[in-house]
């Protein structure tokens, strides 16, 4: 594994973009890193939408939304000093399983990537226990690479 | 009402007076405007209205205008009909506040999977004249399980050693149950112990009402598991024990000992009931406040369960 080759798994929450501010910091001045912004994308819940056209609207908003986060996660990690080369965009599908995490872990290991930067909701205990954590997850399962978790 | 209907009402009404004869409806949207004496005519069959089902709970009753009490009136058989009524809507656990949604589409995908299968609430799906999907639900022949248990006149140590041992070999189904929904991605949504019946005739437990769904990403188990817990540490301690109603002080109870989400509920059992075995605490306190694991799945708690099983039976 590379610890030069970078992965950041990003949604389009503020959390994820305090991830890409930090490792832009980081990363702008160093030399020969490649930068790869990840979005896990899962479908919005189909039985939470009356019909078909306003779960359809949703997914399109998501998806408008995501697009304007990797353009501007892309955009900070330029202006920090990364070249707008070495910055690569990744789009996964995610059914229920296997879990976001461990989609991440997926790609960490396929990719190679020595280091993985995610950002993290702050989630109380209760929360945690209701709705699980990706990033507890990655801290607890992530092989060969370093973890990032940025608060 | 056409002469058609008012003949099959006249023919199958329930031994009690229908007072007036209402108007059938094929599209129920409007289901606040349905009520007694009418008739939905959904699947070939009429339904005559005898009101809306209520929610009981901690002591209180709430109306649900969209689930009405029927007679089919071509069988004579008791029938609920749960009529479509999508929302999405907040709900507070301890601390938490969970966005839910309420969806036909979801209860109607269950019922259709476990069609047959006595561990569930059995009913089929039709839809009206204008699309809607209407749930005719047969009435399950059983009681809840917390009434049967607060009816249950013992000492909670007879209970625990002589009754419970049946209780927690039929919750381990039901727990296996909702492992089946799980396989099959789906959830039950709203897990609470007034949700479990057990069959009049052989004592097994059945899941009812699974319309509920929540937005977990990461652990789209949890909210089953956390219910499967609440009703675990109901039927372990035969009731709720408030830390308020015990001598906490004698027992050295402290909020640690408490539920994550119900600060003032005692999980952790052995310190009022020192029978309790060891193996079957331990699962009650990955529900406590102090717990930093969690089960994320239905096997990762039956592991842990099913042991406890064998422990109070050589007992």
């Amino acid at each position: 594994m590379d610890f030069r080759n970078i992965l950041i798994s990003v949604d389009a929450s503020d959390n994820a973009l305090r991830a890409v501010d930090y490792a832009a910091a980081i990363l702008g001045p160093a030399k020969g890193v490649r930068v790869t912004l990840l979005y896990i994308e899962r479908a919005p819940n189909r039985d939470r939408f009356e019909s078909e056209e306003a779960w359809l609207g949703q997914c399109q908003l998501d998806h408008e939304r995501v697009f304007e986060f990797l353009t501007k996660a892309r955009a900070v990690l330029v202006a920090a000093g990364v070249p707008d080369t070495a910055v690569f965009e990744r789009t996964v599908l995610c059914s229920a399983e296997p879990s976001v995490a461990q989609t991440i872990l997926d790609v960490q290991q396929e990719g190679g990537f020595g280091t993985l930067v995610v950002g993290r909701r702050g989630l109380t205990k209760g929360e945690e226990f209701l709705f699980g954590s990706v990033s507890t997850k990655l801290v607890h399962n992530a092989k060969n690479c370093a973890v990032w978790v940025v608060q | 009402m056409p002469e058609s209907v008012r003949a099959l009402v006249e023919r199958y009404k329930p031994p009690v007076t229908v007072g007036s004869f209402g108007a059938v409806f094929t599209d129920t949207s409007q289901f606040m405007d349905i009520g007694y004496g009418d008739v939905i005519a959904v699947g070939q069959s009429h339904y005559l209205v005898m009101g809306d089902e209520r929610e009981r709970r901690f002591g209180m009753e709430d109306p649900k205008f969209w689930v009405k009490r029927c007679i089919e009136l071509e069988s004579g058989a008791y029938r609920i009909l749960k009529l479509e009524f999508q929302e999405t809507f907040d709900q507070h656990i301890g601390p938490l506040t969970i966005t839910c949604h309420r969806s036909a589409v979801k209860e109607a995908r269950i019922l259709r999977l476990v069609t047959g299968d006595p561990r569930f609430m059995q009913g089929q799906t039709y839809k009206d004249d204008h699309g809607n999907l209407v749930r005719v639900l047969e009435r399950v022949a059983g009681r809840r399980l917390d009434l049967n248990i607060e009816d249950i006149h013992a000492e909670h140590r007879e209970y625990f050693h002589e009754i419970f041992p049946g209780i927690l070999t039929r919750f381990i189904a039901a727990c296996r149950a909702i492992h089946h929904l799980h396989q099959h991605g789906e959830t039950h949504g709203d897990i609470r112990r007034d949700h479990l019946y057990v069959d009049f005739k052989t004592g097994d437990y059945c899941w009812i009402d699974f319309d509920y769904g929540y937005d977990s990403v990461e652990n789209p188990f949890g909210l089953d598991l956390f219910g499967l817990g609440n009703i675990l540490s109901f039927i372990s301690g035969k009731g709720v024990h408030a830390i308020q109603d015990v001598d906490a002080e004698a027992h050295g109870i402290t909020e640690a000992d408490c539920a994550l989400f119900f600060r003032h509920r005692v999980v952790n059992l052995r310190k009022l009931f020192p029978y309790v075995p060891e193996e079957l605490n331990r699962v009650l306190m990955h529900y406590s406040s102090q717990s930093e694991v969690y089960y994320e799945t239905v096997p990762e708690l039956l592991d842990d369960l099913e042991p406890c099983l064998d422990t109070l039976r050589r007992a």
